[in-house]
C-alpha cells in the first residue's frame, strides 16, 4: 500500500497541500517551544563580569524542601524532597576567601560584590576596584583611594570630573581618578571603588556575591568549599553572575511547554480535519479500491502511509526553520523583559526531535480517525453518481461527546467547589479542550441543529439565495462541521485565554488595591536608607509611614502541607517589630503560635504569630517586620515607603511636602495612582505572554481554516456550474455561498463561545462571584470579527475563482 | 485454466434472493438464477428494475436482505467484509461504466493494482500478453488521462482479467462510449469468452450491447421477467418494450 500511497501523492499533490501545510505550522511551533525550553532547561548565560576566573564560587542558590512532614514520616521512609530556587541573592561570608586562599596550586582568590549604583543619571554596578582582575578591566589612569572611582569607559567620563553616585540609599560625590576598559561587551556599566567604599556602599561588608579563584583544581577547591557554597567552571559560572536567570528559566519551560502541548493537541484536530476532507473528495476512488479487492485494512494503511510521508516531508522542513522561529520568539520575550536578555538562545537536536515525534504522533492519530471514515466506504459507491453524506453520529462519536462532557463538567465542579483564587485558572486550559473535543466529535449534528436554529433570521434577511446556503449547510452537515471545528477551536481558545488573562489582572489589581492604604508612595531603586523613614514619618501632615519589602518566605516548621515550591509571599512593614508576623488564616496557625521560617536568602529564623489575618483567597501572604525581612532580600534596603495622609492634607500637599522633605536623596515621590500603575504594569508581562500564546495558535487556526475552506470550496466547482445552470446567476451563487460563509461563523462563534464558557465561567464563580468575567467587551468582538471575515474570505475567493468561466465547462464530468 | 476452479458447474448462483433498501423498498424480489461457467450473459431491464443491486449481490459487493449467493462454488452468507473483499480481489473481475482507473497510476500500475493489493509479483509476461490482448500494449507508461474513454475501458477490462477470475462483472462498461468504441469494447468482452473460456455477466440497458452476450436475462420490478438465447439487437428490444406493465417507461429506458 504504500507504494501506491506514494504514487497517489506524487499525482495528487494539491489534495495533501492543506496537510502539509496544517503539519508545517504545528510542527514549525511545537520545534520552537522545543527550543525555548531547552533554552530554559539549559539556562546558558555566557559569563560577563566573572569571565577571567576559571573557578567560581557562589552562594548556594536551592535547598530542599520536603514533600511530606517529615515528623510524621516513619525514620524508615524514604524522604522527598523538591529543589527550591531561593528568590533573593545567597551570599558567601570572606572567611571563605581565606580558606581559599590556603588550597594547594591557588594562585589568587578575589571576592567580588555588586551593587546597584546611580552614575548621574546612568545606571551602574559598584565594585571594589582589587575584584577588577575577574573581568579582567584593564585601567588608564590610577586606582581608586578612598572618596574616587573608576568608571567604565562607556559612561564617558574623564579622569578628574566629579560623579554623583547614588547607592544604599545616599549620594555622595566622588573623583574619577580613572577609566576602565573591559574586554569584551557588558551588559552593565561598572563602577569601581576602593575596598572601605565598595564594603559601605554595598551595604553588607564581610559577605561577597561570588568568590573567583585563580589556579587550583576543581576538585580541591569544592572539597575546600563544602557545603558553604557551589563551585562553577565554564558556562555555569554565568548561573552565579546572573541568578535571576534560574526562576526566568522555569518561567520559560513551563510557557513552552504549554504553548507546545496547546498547538500538538490543535494540530490533531486540524490535520484529522485536512485529512477527512481529502479522503472525502477521494470517496469514489477509494469505493473502486474497495470494489477491486482492497480490504478495509489496507485502505487504512494507504491513508495513513500517504498522511506519513505528508508528514514526514512537513515535519523535515519544520525542524529545520523551528530554530529560526524560537530564536525569534525568545527575541520576543527578552524584548519584553519576560526572559533575561543574558540568556543564550540554544536549540539542539533534541527539540527538533521531539518536534518531529511529536507531530508525526499527531499525523498518525489524525490518520486514524481520516483512515476510519476511508476504510467504511462502500465499494458500491463507486458506482453510484452521487457521493452519499456519512453517517453523523456514530457510537464511537457519541461516547467520545460523553466522556469529554463529562470530564469537562468534573473539572467545573472542582474548579468551583474545590479551588480558590487564580489558581483556578489551571483547570481552564484543560477544561476548554475537553468541551472543544466534546463539541468536536458531535460537531456534524452540531452544525446541523444550529443551522436548524439559525434559519429563521437567515431567511429574514435573504431570499432564494439563503434558502439554498441553509440546505447545504444542513444536507452537507460533515462538511460544514469540517470548517466549523477548527474556527470554532480558535474562538474558544482564544476567548478563554484572553479573558481568564483580563479577569486575573482585574482581580490582582482589586486585592492590591484593597489593601493599599498609602496615599504617597516614595522609592528609591537602589534601596532607602533607613534614616529616610524617620525623616518621612517627622514631615508635617504625615499620618504613618512604613517601609514596604516584598519578598519570599519558607515555612519549615511547623510543616506546611500547603506550601509549594513557591514559597508564601512575604511581605515587610515598619509596624512590626522584632519577630512578630502576621499570617493568613489558611497557614492554620494561633496568635502565639512559633514558626521556624527560612527567608529569601535562605537565612533560617524563628518568628511569633501576632496576628492571624483573613486574605483574599490567592492572595494570602506572611506580613514581617521590614527590619528583619529587607537584609535577606538582595538589595538589602527596603525600595518603598507608603505614606498615609493625615486627616485634611490632600495628595498634591502631601507629596509636594514629601519631595522637599527627601530633597538630595536618591528617591521619587509618587501618589497611590502611580503605585497602582506601577502594580498594573507588572502584570502586563505576564498578559503579553499569554497573548504571544494565543496569537500563535490563533495564526495557526487561521491558516489552517483558510487552506480547508479554500480547497473544499475549489472542489465544488461542478456543483456550482449545475446552479448556474437551472438559472442561479454567478452573483446568486456567490451571494449563497457568502451565506454558507456566514453560517459557518455564526456556528462556530456560538459553539466556540459555548467552549469558553466551559473555562472562564467556573473560574470567574471562584474568583469574582460573577458569572462573566471581567475585561473590555471588544476583545470578544474583535475574535468575533475575525472569524466571520476569515470564513467569509475563505469561501468567497475560491467560490469566485471556482465560477468564472462558462458554466457547462464547469459541469463536464472528470476529475 | 483449472488452478483454484471449483468442480460446480456455476461460475455464480443466486437462490430466492431479496434485497431491501430501508422502508419496504424492494429492489430484488426472490431472484434464483443460475450463470454457467464460459459464458456471456447480458442482464437488461428498465430503470429502477433493480440491475445495479443484481450486480452488487451477485458480486459480494452488497448482502442480499434474505437467500444464498454461491460465488464460485462458496456461499457468501455470513462471510465477513474482509473475506468478501479478498474473494472479490482473486476471483471477480469488475469493469464500471466510467472512473474505472486510478488516476494517480500508469495504465500497467492500474492493471497490476489486484495482484499487489494480494500481495503477489506480477507476471510480467502474463500482463504483456493481457495489455496486447486488449491493445494498448504501447501505452502501458500513460496515465488514464491521456487516454480516450473507450481506451479507459479496455484497462480496465485488462485489470478485471489479470486475475483470471471467475467471474467478470461489467456494470454498463459502454454506457459513456460512443457507438464504434463500444462495439470495440463489447466485441472484446466476448473475444474473453471466446479465445479463454471467460465468463461474463454485463448489466446494461442498450439492447445493441446486450445482443453480443450468448444469453440476455430480462429484470423488471425486482424479479426476473424472461430469458433470451442467441438475441439479436432487435429481437432484445422488442421484448423490453413489453416488459411488465411498464410499456411506455421501457421505451423511454
Amino acid at each position: 500500500m504504500f507504494t501506491l500511497a506514494m504514487r497517489t501523492l506524487r499525482v495528487r499533490k494539491g489534495g495533501f497541500l492543506a496537510t502539509f501545510v496544517a503539519v508545517f505550522f504545528g510542527a514549525l511551533i511545537i520545534s520552537a517551544c522545543g527550543g525555548l525550553m531547552e533554552t530554559g532547561i539549559r539556562s546558558e548565560t555566557p559569563v560577563q563580569r566573572l569571565a577571567a576566573a576559571p573557578i567560581v564560587v557562589g552562594g548556594q542558590q536551592t535547598f530542599e524542601l520536603p514533600e511530606e512532614d517529615p515528623a510524621t514520616l516513619d525514620p524508615d521512609d524514604k524522604h522527598k524532597f523538591k529543589n527550591v530556587t531561593l528568590p533573593e541573592r545567597v551570599r558567601l561570608d570572606a572567611a571563605l576567601a581565606a580558606r581559599l586562599r590556603a588550597v594547594p596550586g591557588v594562585t589568587n582568590v578575589v571576592g567580588e560584590v555588586s551593587f546597584a549604583a546611580q552614575a548621574g543619571a546612568a545606571s551602574a554596578l559598584g565594585h571594589a576596584w582589587n575584584s577588577a582582575a575577574l573581568t579582567p578591566y584593564a585601567l588608564k589612569g590610577e586606582a581608586p583611594k578612598p572618596g574616587e572611582v573608576v568608571v567604565d569607559a562607556g559612561l564617558g567620563l574623564a579622569v578628574g570630573d566629579t560623579l554623583p553616585v547614588a547607592a544604599h540609599g545616599s549620594v555622595g560625590e566622588y573623583r574619577v581618578s580613572g577609566i576602565a576598559e573591559a574586554p569584551q561587551a557588558m551588559r552593565d556599566s561598572a563602577l569601581f571603588f576602593s575596598a572601605s567604599d565598595a564594603d559601605k556602599l554595598s551595604g553588607h561588608p564581610g559577605r561577597y556575591d561570588a568568590i573567583g579563584v585563580f589556579g587550583g583544581d576543581v576538585a580541591a577547591v569544592t572539597a575546600a568549599v563544602g557545603d558553604a557554597g557551589i563551585v562553577t567552571t565554564g558556562t555555569d559560572r554565568g548561573a552565579i553572575e546572573f541568578p535571576e536567570v534560574a526562576t526566568s528559566g522555569e518561567n520559560l519551560i513551563v510557557l513552552a511547554a504549554v504553548s507546545g502541548g496547546l498547538s500538538a493537541m490543535v494540530m490533531v484536530f486540524v490535520v484529522a480535519g485536512t485529512l477527512t476532507l481529502s479522503t472525502q473528495q477521494r470517496q469514489r476512488e477509494l469505493a473502486l479500491l474497495r470494489a477491486i479487492g482492497t480490504t478495509p485494512r489496507q485502505l487504512r494503511r494507504m491513508v495513513l502511509g500517504e498522511a506519513l510521508v505528508v508528514g514526514v516531508l512537513a515535519v523535515a522542513v519544520a525542524v529545520v526553520l523551528g530554530p529560526v522561529l524560537g530564536n525569534w520568539l525568545f527575541g520576543e520575550l527578552a524584548a519584553h523583559h519576560v526572559v533575561p536578555d543574558v540568556l543564550e538562545f540554544e536549540q539542539g537536536w533534541l527539540p527538533a526531535t521531539v518536534a518531529a515525534g511529536a507531530s508525526l504522533l499527531a499525523v498518525v492519530a489524525a490518520s486514524f480517525v481520516a483512515g476510519r471514515r476511508a476504510s467504511k466506504v462502500r465499494p458500491t459507491e463507486a458506482l453510484a453518481e452521487a457521493a452519499v453524506e456519512r453517517r453523523w453520529l456514530t457510537p464511537i462519536r457519541l461516547i467520545t461527546a460523553i466522556l469529554c462532557f463529562a470530564g469537562g463538567t468534573a473539572l467545573a465542579i472542582v474548579t468551583v467547589a474545590v479551588m480558590t483564587g487564580p489558581v483556578a485558572a489551571s483547570t481552564a486550559g484543560p477544561a476548554v479542550m475537553l468541551w472543544a473535543f466534546g463539541l468536536a466529535a458531535i460537531s456534524p449534528g452540531v452544525t446541523k441543529v444550529t443551522a436548524m436554529l439559525l434559519s429563521w433570521p437567515v431567511r429574514a434577511v435573504s431570499g432564494v439565495t439563503g434558502r439554498v446556503a441553509l440546505l447545504n449547510t444542513r444536507v452537507g452537515a460533515v462538511r460544514t462541521a469540517g470548517a466549523v471545528t477548527p474556527i470554532m477551536l480558535a474562538v474558544g481558545i482564544a476567548t478563554a485565554n484572553i479573558y481568564l488573562q483580563t479577569t486575573q489582572e482585574a482581580v490582582s489589581n482589586q486585592a492590591y488595591t484593597e489593601d493599599l492604604r498609602a496615599d504617597a508612595v516614595v522609592a528609591g531603586p537602589g534601596g532607602l536608607d533607613p534614616s529616610v523613614l524617620g525623616r518621612v514619618a517627622a514631615v508635617p501632615g504625615v499620618a504613618s509611614a512604613s517601609e514596604y519589602v516584598t519578598s519570599t518566605v519558607f515555612v519549615d516548621r511547623p510543616y506546611d502541607s500547603n506550601q509549594n515550591d513557591d514559597g508564601w509571599p512575604a511581605l515587610g512593614v515598619s509596624e512590626l517589630t522584632g519577630n512578630a508576623v502576621e499570617v493568613p488564616a489558611k497557614l492554620g496557625r494561633q496568635v502565639g503560635d512559633t514558626l521556624s521560617l527560612r527567608l529569601g536568602d535562605g537565612t533560617p529564623v524563628d518568628v511569633r504569630v501576632a496576628a492571624v489575618v483573613s486574605q483574599r483567597a490567592g492572595f494570602e501572604r506572611l506580613v514581617l517586620p521590614a527590619s528583619l525581612l529587607a537584609p535577606h532580600t538582595t538589595l538589602g534596603l527596603a525600595p518603598q515607603l507608603l505614606v498615609r495622609a493625615a486627616e485634611g492634607i490632600d495628595t498634591a500637599t502631601l507629596t509636594s511636602r514629601l519631595r522637599e522633605a527627601t530633597a538630595g536623596l536618591p528617591v521619587a515621590v509618587g501618589d497611590r495612582d502611580a503605585l497602582i500603575a506601577a502594580h498594573a504594569k507588572g502584570n502586563e508581562i505576564g498578559a503579553w505572554v499569554n497573548y504571544l500564546l494565543v496569537g500563535m495558535i490563533l495564526a495557526y487556526t487561521v491558516i489552517s481554516v483558510v487552506n480547508t475552506l479554500v480547497m473544499a470550496t475549489a472542489k465544488r466547482r461542478r456543483e456550482f456550474g449545475l446552479q448556474r445552470l437551472s438559472g442561479f446567476t454567478r452573483g446568486q451563487v456567490l451571494r449563497m455561498a457568502g451565506v454558507e460563509g456566514g453560517l459557518i461563523a455564526a456556528i462556530a462563534v456560538l459553539l466556540g463561545t459555548l467552549v469558553s464558557a466551559g473555562a472562564i465561567v467556573p473560574f470567574c464563580l471562584v474568583v469574582t462571584d460573577s458569572l462573566l468575567p471581567s475585561g473590555p467587551i471588544a476583545i470578544y468582538l474583535v475574535v468575533l470579527a475575525i472569524a466571520v471575515v476569515l470564513s467569509l474570505v475563505a469561501i468567497l475567493i475560491p467560490a469566485w475563482a471556482a465560477t468564472r468561466g462558462r458554466a457547462v465547462d464547469a459541469t463536464s464530468i472528470g476529475e | 485454466m483449472t488452478t483454484g476452479w471449483n468442480e460446480t458447474a456455476d461460475a455464480v448462483r443466486l437462490e430466492a434472493v431479496r434485497k431491501e433498501y430501508g422502508e419496504g423498498v424492494v429492489a430484488l424480489d426472490g431472484v434464483s438464477i443460475a450463470f454457467p461457467r464460459g459464458g456471456f450473459t447480458a442482464v437488461m431491464g428498465p430503470s429502477g428494475s433493480g440491475k445495479s443491486t443484481f450486480l452488487h449481490c451477485a458480486a459480494g459487493l452488497d448482502r442480499p436482505t434474505s437467500g444464498r449467493v454461491v460465488l464460485d462454488g462458496q456461499d457468501l452468507d455470513g462471510k465477513s467484509e474482509t473475506y468478501l473483499t479478498k474473494l472479490r480481489r482473486d476471483r471477480v473481475g469488475f469493469v464500471f461504466q466510467a472512473f474505472n482507473l486510478l488516476s494517480a497510476l500508469t495504465v500497467e500500475q492500474n492493471v497490476v493494482l489486484p495482484l499487489q493489493l494480494a500481495g503477489k509479483r506480477p507476471d510480467k509476461r502474463l500482463v504483456a500478453r493481457i495489455l496486447t490482448h486488449v491493445g494498448l500494449d504501447g501505452r502501458r507508461k500513460h496515465l488514464p488521462g491521456q487516454l480516450s474513454g473507450g481506451q479507459q475501458q479496455r484497462v480496465a477490462i485488462a485489470r478485471a482479467l489479470v486475475t483470471d477470475p471467475a467471474v467478470l462483472f461489467a456494470d454498463e462498461p459502454t454506457g459513456a462510449l460512443d457507438t464504434r468504441t463500444a462495439a470495440d469494447v463489447l466485441g472484446l468482452l466476448r473475444e474473453s469468452v471466446r479465445a479463454s473460456g471467460q465468463t461474463v455477466i454485463m448489466v446494461t440497458h442498450d439492447p445493441v450491447a446486450a445482443s453480443y452476450a450468448d444469453e440476455v436475462v430480462f429484470l423488471a420490478d425486482g424479479r426476473i421477467a424472461g430469458r433470451l438465447s442467441r438475441p439479436t439487437a432487435e429481437a432484445v428490444a422488442e421484448r423490453m418494450t413489453h416488459l411488465g406493465a411498464w410499456d411506455r417507461l421501457a421505451v423511454q429506458a
